[in-house]
């Protein structure tokens, strides 16, 4: 277990992490937590390094609700994905959270996003 | 017997009221951390005791400045902590309160009853006497004083609004900052729309931290949510975040609102509600419907009590930004409603008023 | 008030006014089944509720009935509003009018109030304070009813307008993966944002990968308006699909750099054939290549 994580360690994040061939697919199933979202990037970024990952394909079509905090955490492991070598694609996100992102004022790309898991794979190459 | 306990004999030498205070501020500093709060405490324990001593046989004096004491960290407790359940910190190993000290906590209680009673006016205050004490109904009431029952209802009602209101402000000790303060209370009490609206009263509420507390009391006291069905959702951790906002979407759904709307008003929730944790440690959110010029909304208000904001007009300027994020935060929630409104006083809090209407 | 009464407990005037209330709600019990079916037997006659069947209307009625002695014995509208509310949502599909809601229910009002009439003749004065307490909460049911029923009715003009605005932007699909947008008239903020919603989810259930937005038939745009624009584009590349938009005006590009847009990044073909060409080569060139890395 990682000691950077103060709170809660225990308590599983409520989303999966699958390597597929170079590939990590994170699915997420619930709403997380600013607290969960940051644990979930520490995760993710210890594995790409640990797998020497060349992707990551992150599902969030179960979010009903992607803010500007979140918005910024997922570009910023886009960015520090990158970094280590591995692309990003965000998948699945919904009309309405589009609609809202945008609203919100954000308007630079987060990353490379995609309708589905299927578009999402064949983008990263699978 | 009431009034009995009321004339009371003589009143304690003060003295012996004040050497309890190294007992006061042993009992509530083992229940509260910070030193300045149990000062504050033990001074308030200090008040209550002297003001219902007289009634105390003096053997138990020290045993009911401890529950008295105890009560105070409790009710304190409640306040600010409402909701959350962090009430297994006080738990006192001999927590089932004996008896004797019951029926001194309701004779204490019996007098700030009558306390606020003498804040009212007499017609009101024979109206209650005669309705609640002797038992008189309505019509008997309306028969004496020429009118119909339902306006002596309604009066009684009134009565019984503005006698809550008087019995928070005996219980806590709090006189009201202005004149103001008093027909707010009242008419939130009595739920008057009308009054509210003519007194301006959300337009106080912001303005008097004083009133917006005891606002909240108020309704606590009487179990809303009901009839508006405000939601409260107290906010001090990242997970309070998000289920503030999950309640937000579904107050929208109730009213009406579409998906798409639903999550614009539980994404700009989020927003403000990230600031509360972020900003200030602990704080609220509210949610409710309203209806305004016959159109159908939702209202957000976001209160903490924290350090403020030293400029909102920067804080609302895109790119903002004093953590770790786009700066989105408060501007961003802004265009997502309809109607936002931030007023922050620096050392005390910050309010965000936000309101989106059904097109 | 007067001490001025005939009634024989004449030292306390008032003292027997809050019983009529009760008395009356008794009456109004008590004769329920002949009320009710000359209530229901006058709506008939004015032929109010014309487009229900006379079982449906007897069926309403008594259910209004039941509400409406329950709020002259409870003084509260609760139920009532709550049932008149349900009332509406299922008359005003079958095309039933304001005036008639309004009219059936002061059918009631005077039905009732021939009763008492009748029942309290012999005693004026009596009668006189029976309808005074009657009025009042008569009008307050009358108006509850009503406003249930035109806030109802605005609501679902509000639904079928909306539905109007959506028909008025259709999203079509002219291939697999490629939907077409064409604008015609007037943008305003709420049609730019329906029309966003509606793009979106189209862009979802179609699996669209390409979207051409026609701007040609719109005649001009403010800068709110083409601030939607782009957010339009923004939220379809968000959900995976890119944006072509033809047939921009020189007032409108000229708008669109106002605001700030660089238009180097929108990507813009000038008609909508050319746009639907561009996006076909788009799509075929996606197919058969292996993407770029961004």
């Amino acid at each position: 277990m990682p000691t950077d994580v103060p709170t809660a360690p225990h308590v599983p994040l409520p989303a999966s992490i699958l390597s597929q061939g170079p590939n990590l697919i994170v699915s997420i199933h619930a709403a997380l937590d600013d607290q969960q979202l940051e644990r979930l990037q520490r995760d993710l970024l210890e594995r790409v390094g640990r797998d020497r990952s060349r992707g990551i394909l992150i599902d969030v079509a179960a979010l009903d609700v992607l803010d500007s905090f979140a918005a910024r955490t997922l570009a910023d492991l886009a960015y520090m994905a990158q970094l280590r070598g591995a692309r990003t694609v965000i998948v699945g996100i919904a009309p309405d959270v589009a609609m809202t992102l945008v609203r919100l004022g954000v308007r630079i790309p987060l990353t490379q996003t995609a309708l589905d898991l299927e578009e999402g794979l064949e983008w990263l190459g699978t | 017997m009431a009034s009995e306990a009321l004339r009371g004999d003589q009143p304690y030498d003060e003295r012996v009221v004040v050497e309890l205070v190294p007992v006061l501020r042993r009992v509530v500093g083992a229940r509260i951390k910070d030193p300045h709060t149990v000062e504050d405490l033990v001074q308030e324990t200090l008040a209550r005791l002297m003001s219902s001593s007289r009634r105390v046989d003096p053997d138990k004096l020290h045993h009911y400045a401890a529950v008295t004491a105890r009560n105070v960290v409790a009710t304190y407790a409640e306040r600010n902590d409402r909701a959350r359940n962090r009430s297994h910190l006080l738990a006192d190993p001999v927590d089932v309160a004996p008896p004797p000290t019951e029926q001194l906590l309701l004779q204490e209680d019996r007098e700030f009853v009558a306390a606020a009673l003498g804040q009212l006016s007499a017609e009101d205050r024979d109206l209650l006497v005669a309705h609640e004490v002797h038992g008189q109904d309505t019509s008997t009431m309306a028969a004496e004083v020429g009118s119909t029952p339902g306006a002596v209802a309604a009066r009684l009602s009134r009565a019984r609004a503005s006698l809550r209101v008087e019995y928070l402000l005996v219980v806590e000790a709090i006189d009201p900052p202005s004149d103001r303060c008093r027909p707010v209370l009242r008419a939130l009490s009595s739920s008057d729309r009308r009054r509210q609206r003519e007194l301006d009263v959300n337009g106080h509420l912001l303005e008097c931290e004083t009133c917006s507390q005891l606002a909240d009391r108020l309704f606590e006291r009487r179990g809303q949510p009901a009839e508006d069905g405000v939601v409260r959702v107290p906010v001090s951790r990242d997970a309070d975040v998000v289920t503030a906002r999950q309640q937000g979407r579904e107050v929208a759904a109730s009213a009406g609102f579409s998906t798409s709307a639903q999550t614009l008003i539980a994404t700009a929730i989020s927003e403000i509600s990230r600031n509360i944790v972020k900003f200030a440690e602990r704080g609220e959110v509210a949610i409710s419907l309203v209806t305004e010029d016959g159109r159908r909304g939702v209202r957000v208000v976001a209160r903490d009590v924290g350090p403020g904001i030293a400029d909102p007009d920067v804080a609302l300027r895109d790119g903002y930004s004093t953590y770790h994020g786009l700066g989105l935060g408060l501007p961003g929630a802004k265009r997502l409603m309809d109607r936002f409104h931030l007023s922050s006083v620096p050392g005390e809090g910050t309010t965000v008023t936000m309101e989106k209407w059904l097109r | 008030m007067t001490d001025e009464t005939s009634t024989p407990t004449g030292a306390e005037p008032d003292r027997g006014d809050e019983l009529l209330l009760p008395e009356l709600v008794a009456h109004l019990r008590d004769n329920r089944t002949q009320l009710r079916q000359q209530w229901a037997e006058r709506i008939t006659d004015a032929h109010l509720l014309s487009s229900m069947t006379n079982q449906e209307v007897f069926s309403e009625a008594t259910s209004v009935y039941d509400n409406y002695v329950e709020v002259l014995e409870t003084g509260s509208v609760k139920a009532l509003q709550h049932y008149a509310r349900d009332l509406s949502e299922r008359i005003i599909p079958r095309g039933v009018e304001t005036h008639e809601v309004i009219g059936i229910v002061l059918l009631l009002r005077d039905v009732l109030a021939r009763s008492l009439f009748e029942k309290y003749r012999d005693d004026f004065e009596l009668l006189n304070r029976v309808l005074d307490a009657y009025e009042p909460a008569a009008n307050r049911i009358a108006n509850t009813v009503a406003v249930s029923f035109v806030e109802q009715r605005e609501r679902v003009i509000r639904d079928q307008q909306d539905a109007l605005l959506e028909l008025s932007t259709p999203v079509l699909q002219v291939r697999e993966r490629l939907l077409i947008l064409p604008i015609i008239g007037v943008l305003d903020q709420t049609r730019a944002q329906q029309l966003t919603e509606q793009l979106l989810h189209g862009i979802r259930a179609h699996r669209a990968k390409l979207v051409v937005i026609d701007v040609t038939g719109v005649p001009d745009m403010d800068e709110s308006v083409a601030n939607s624009l782009v957010d339009t584009v923004t939220a379809s590349r968000l959900m995976g699909a890119d944006v072509i938009i033809t047939g921009l005006s020189s007032e409108i590009a000229q708008t669109l750099v106002t605001i700030g847009v660089d238009l180097s990044k929108m990507h813009t073909v000038g008609d909508l054939q050319g746009g639907i060409e561009e996006a076909e080569r788009q799509l075929g060139f996606r197919v058969s290549k292996v993407p770029d890395a961004d």
